[in-house]
Parts: structure tokens; sequence; C-alpha cells
């Protein structure tokens, strides 16, 4: 396994460290393409939850959002990933890099297991706000991250 | 005159307290940027009926009706948090390019629901009645993203922004020299 320092020389940190605004605006496409993910996440969630969307079931919001969703983690994560190799020595010595990087795993994962699975079937009610209520959280979890490694790099 | 009033914000004690605090500062950024990326999502699947673009089966009424309170209410939480990280740093904010493209931005949010409130957003079951999406109403969703998007991209950008010799120049964030704004102390 590459380590950081191996990584830490590389095309994309060339590019992203030696142009004024590479850096920036891959990070403006990771924060806009997140809130896509998030926000049609969040439709499903506030669904699930009882709190929005009564006349329409959560598979159906499931079924009108899922291409967004995806379309919207994977730019954030690839735009994640270059930004990550700008300094991945910065990243890896981060606690709160590696606090995002396991909520990010665990809420992608979550998202397509147990989310998709209740969100598409005809679970209880009970059953579903427990599961739009952890899927909140989780993504919540990610920003916070996300936003400390910055704040305390 | 617009200085020495973000200097008073700046100086009142509950801006000094956020400014001066350990954790308080990451968490009210944290909920500013959590609101943003829910409320913004929110908008953009609004807007992406409008354009005719996604959720076609399901009518604008339910959408834009369906949605609107959780706009509204995300709008008052990340107003509120992002008022409260301008106003405990507001000095450092004024020389800013960027604060003042956002804040620009914003004043155009409020344009565009003086003008299309009443025309789009306040009659959605008129646009569904109709054979096909009006104009005005597609017009109200392109501007709306094109917006929305600006004043994200500079919100973020504001934290790039580093006057010390390097004028209008940006450098990431977390190497830059001095404290800058959205930075923690």
């Amino acid at each position: 396994m590459a380590s950081p320092a191996l990584l830490q020389s590389n095309a994309i940190a060339d590019l992203l460290n030696n142009t004024e605004w590479g850096f920036a605006v891959a990070e403006c496409f990771h924060i806009v393409f997140f809130g896509v993910a998030i926000g049609t996440i969040m439709i499903v969630d506030l669904r699930l939850l009882g709190l929005a969307f009564p006349r329409t079931t959560s598979a159906k919001l499931l079924q009108d959002t899922w291409v967004y969703t995806l379309i919207g983690l994977a730019v954030t994560v690839l735009a994640g990933m270059a930004l990550f190799l700008s300094d991945p020595r910065m990243y890896y010595l981060s606690q709160w890099f590696r606090f995002k990087a396991t909520a990010l795993l665990v809420a992608i994962l979550y998202n397509y297991t147990v989310h998709y699975k209740v969100a598409s079937s005809s679970s209880s009610t009970g059953v579903c706000v427990v599961v739009g209520a952890i899927s909140v959280l989780l993504w919540v979890s990610v920003v916070t991250g996300g936003l400390f490694v910055g704040l305390l790099a | 005159m617009i200085l020495e009033l973000f200097q008073w914000l700046q100086s009142l004690s509950f801006m000094t307290f956020i400014r001066e605090s350990g954790l308080e500062y990451p968490i009210v950024m944290s909920t500013h940027l959590t609101c943003i990326a829910i409320f913004g999502g929110l908008i953009v699947i609004t807007d992406l009926r409008l354009l005719g673009w996604a959720f076609k089966d399901k009518s604008i009424a339910d959408v834009v009706n369906g949605l609107r309170w959780w706009k509204r209410v995300g709008f008052i939480i990340m107003f509120s948090m992002g008022f409260t990280l301008f106003g405990s740093k507001a000095a450092e904010y004024y020389p800013n390019p960027y604060f003042w493209i956002k804040m620009s931005f914003l004043v155009l949010v409020l344009i565009h629901a003086i003008i299309f409130r009443p025309i789009v957003y306040n009659h959605p079951e008129e646009l569904d009645a109709s054979p096909v999406i009006p104009t005005r109403a597609k017009v109200a969703g392109a501007l709306s993203l094109i917006i929305w998007t600006t004043v994200l991209c500079n919100g973020r950008l504001i934290g790039y922004y580093e006057p010390k010799n390097r004028g209008f120049s940006i450098s990431k964030p977390h190497e830059q020299e001095s404290a800058s704004v959205g930075r923690l102390r």
C-alpha cells in the first residue's frame, strides 16, 4: 500500500497546488455536488421521518432521486479524492479527516443497503423513522468532519 | 462608515464570545454548512422540476408545496448561523471581495423572490394546468440555480482570500500565514 509520503508527489497535486484556482475550483465542485447528493437523500429521509410528501411513498421518491444522488456522490468523491491528493500527508495525519472518511464510508454503505432496502419497501413507521434519523445523523457527521478538517488543519 | 459598523458589530459581547471560543465557532459553521447542503439540495430539486428536467411524474405543486416549509426552516437557520459567523469577524470580511460578491448575489436572491414568488412559486397549480411548463417558471428555475451556485461558491472562496501581500489572489485556507475568515483561531 502506497504511503502518504509516496503519494505526496503526483500530477493532481501539481495541478491543484501550482495553479491559483485549481484547489478552489475542485472544492467548489466538491461542495456543490455534495449539496445535490445530501439534498436528494434528505428528501427520502424527510418522507421516512413522516415530515414531508405524505401523498408519495418513499419508494417513489427513491426512484425519482437515485440518479441525482449517484451523480452527486460520484462528483463529490472524485473532487474529494483530488483535494486529498493535493496534500495527502496533511489529510492522513488529521484525525478529523479520518473521522470524515470513516463517516462517509459508513454513510454511503448505509445509504445503499439499509436505507435503500427500507425506503424501497413498505416497512413499519417505526423502522422508517429510525432509518431516516440515522441517515440524517450520518450525513451531518460527514459535513461536520469535513469542516473540522479545514478548520483544525 | 460601513467598516465602522462592521467593527461595532464585531465588538459586541456575543460576537466576541463566538470569535474567541474554542468549539463554538466551528459548531456554528458546521450548522451553517449542514443547512446549506440540505437547503441547497432542496432548492436544486425545486429548480430541476421547474425546468422540467426531473421529477416529471410529480406535479410542480407537489414539489414546490412539499418542500416550501423545509426550505424556509433551512434558510432561517442557515441565515442566523451565517450572520453569527459574519458578525464575529465582520472587520475581516470587509476587504474580502468574495464576501461582497456573495452579498450581492444574496440581494439577487431577494430580487428573484420578489419577482417570481407572485407569478411562479405562489401559484404552482397554474403551472401544472398549463400544457407545457411556462417560460417564466423555467426562467425562475434557471436563475435560481445560477444565483445559489454562485452564492455557495463565493461563500467558500471567502476562506481563500489572503489580503497580506496577495491582493485579490487566493491561497488554501489551511495554508494561509495570517488568521483568516473561516479559520479557527
